[in-house]
């Protein structure tokens, strides 16, 4: 696979590295469709020969308004019949694939980018969080509003935002399910760095070819974190 | 020695033997009257703080030699202390400390078992144990290790510094700083707004899954998480169901 595109997402491999795009603007939602497509793209990027960095970004304003919640309990609905256990057995399939999908991100050796703008609210938002590093607009929207639709965070945003914001952050931003700017994301860990909004991508990708090089030797974020980002990267 | 209160659904503990609220016994509240009395009342929050301008300054070292000296074994006395703090750090809704003044040896060992510290511009913390010929004895060595370096753990404990509200900051001892008097005030407020609307088992669910982090093998963590949200999400589809007929 070097390039593809479905449905709601394409990928394109320039120079090592690839460009996972979601492309159903303006929402860009991510829909039991969108999962399905998502889940086998990934199993195609585990091991991919020659990509050496991934950066995860979305067509038009927004980069993700999350999971689709009607569809979702819908599926619920239909999966979550009592009378009929394997039905129950199989919806927690989907989302536990769903949930492997992202570790994927995490888990992977190569570095992985999130550039984000508009609004990364709910599993976007969870999706983002398994990216080694998070790079936004100005004007980007965060939240786990989860809990404010008698749901919580399904896909590991919980153990993401207490890892990097801390438990008492966690417990608030989860509870209370608000939205939140560019700038409170930052000081709570949740973004690495606030750039101009037309530059999220080209940003991102500059600074992947710049660690992708030696991401494996030194991968530890904190390292990578102290690189001056404001000087000339697009060389 | 321990007054109950609730308020909006909130629970508040206060350590109530002023001025210091020294604590006579390590097992400040028996276990078993703190979980009927949360559950009694579906409390979805729960706060602890001092009587007046202290936190606590933990026990007071007569009590610890008369404990010592006793014929009841003080092994048996201290691990029920350990085991009151782990059932709250346990607890699968937020449990705060608003915390003023002084909050010393076993009073900081109680604020570093709870999920959420908020404490004044005023507030000292320290383990004096070691000045007196003692250590910290009810899990506070190991909960303090886990949150700092073991350079700073070992200023604390070892060297008995005390530090105040802006270093325990800086090392994420505190999460938030206060003006003083308002730590009861404004732990009340946060926990309000976090827990207003909610119900009582999306809190525990929501609680559950940080305990779990720390508590199981990362693929149990994660299966359990999924399991929590599908049923979540099968109350409320059922829920809008009813309310569509």
């Amino acid at each position: 696979m070097t390039n593809k595109t479905i449905n709601t997402l394409s990928f394109t491999l320039t120079d090592g590295i690839g460009h996972l795009e979601m492309c159903k603007p303006p929402g860009n939602q991510m829909t039991a469709e969108f999962f399905s497509e998502f889940n086998e793209m990934v199993d195609e990027l585990r091991g991919l020969k020659g990509l050496k960095a991934i950066v995860i970004s979305s067509k038009g304003r927004h980069f993700s308004s999350g999971a689709d919640l009607e569809e979702l309990l819908e599926q619920a609905v239909i999966t979550g019949d009592i009378n009929h256990p394997e039905m129950n057995e199989n919806w927690n399939i989907i989302s536990e694939r769903n949930y492997r999908s992202f570790l994927f991100f995490e888990e992977t050796e190569i570095p992985v980018i999130a550039a984000i703008r508009g609004v990364c609210i709910g599993s976007a938002f969870e999706l983002a969080l398994f990216s080694h590093f998070r790079f936004c607009g100005e004007d980007a929207v965060f939240g786990l509003p989860e809990t404010t639709f008698n749901l919580m965070p399904g896909l590991g945003g919980v153990r993401k935002i207490a890892a990097l914001s801390g438990q008492a952050k966690a417990i608030e931003l989860v509870l209370k399910g608000n939205t939140f700017g560019s700038e409170e994301a930052q000081q709570n860990h949740l973004v690495d760095r606030i750039v101009p909004r037309r530059k999220v991508v080209e940003f991102s990708v500059a600074f992947a070819r710049k660690v992708m090089k030696n991401y494996k030797k030194q991968k530890a974020p904190f390292y990578l974190r102290q690189i001056p980002l404001d000087e000339p990267f697009f060389d | 020695m321990i007054e109950k209160k609730i308020t909006d659904d909130i629970g508040i503990l206060i350590l109530d033997n002023p001025p210091q609220n020294y604590l006579l016994e390590p097992e400040f509240i028996p276990v078993s009257e703190l979980r009927k009395w949360l559950e009694e009342n579906h409390l979805k929050a729960l706060v602890i703080a001092g009587s007046g301008r202290h936190f606590s300054g933990g026990a007071n070292l007569d009590s610890i030699y008369t404990m010592a000296e006793a014929v009841d074994p003080m092994e048996g006395r201290m691990e029920k202390g350990k085991e009151l703090l782990n059932y709250l750090e346990d607890l699968n809704i937020p449990v705060a400390a608003a915390i003023s003044g002084v909050c010393f040896g076993g009073g900081l060992e109680i604020a570093l078992a709870c999920h959420i510290r908020i404490c004044s511009e005023n507030a000292l913390f320290a383990f004096p144990e070691t000045n007196q010929g003692l250590m910290p004895g009810l899990g506070g060595t190991f909960r303090l290790g886990e949150r700092l370096s073991l350079q700073d753990s070992l200023k604390m404990i070892l060297g008995g510094d005390m530090i105040n509200a802006e270093e325990a900051l800086l090392l994420k001892v505190v999460d938030t700083i206060v003006k003083n008097e308002e730590p009861l005030p404004y732990t009340l407020h946060f926990l309000r707004k976090i827990t207003e609307g909610r119900p009582l088992k999306i809190i525990n669910y929501v609680m559950q899954t940080l305990q779990n982090i720390k508590r199981l093998p990362p693929e149990e963590s994660m299966r359990e998480e999924t399991r929590m949200f599908c049923d979540l999400a099968r109350i409320e589809s059922d829920r809008r169901k009813t309310n569509t007929q």
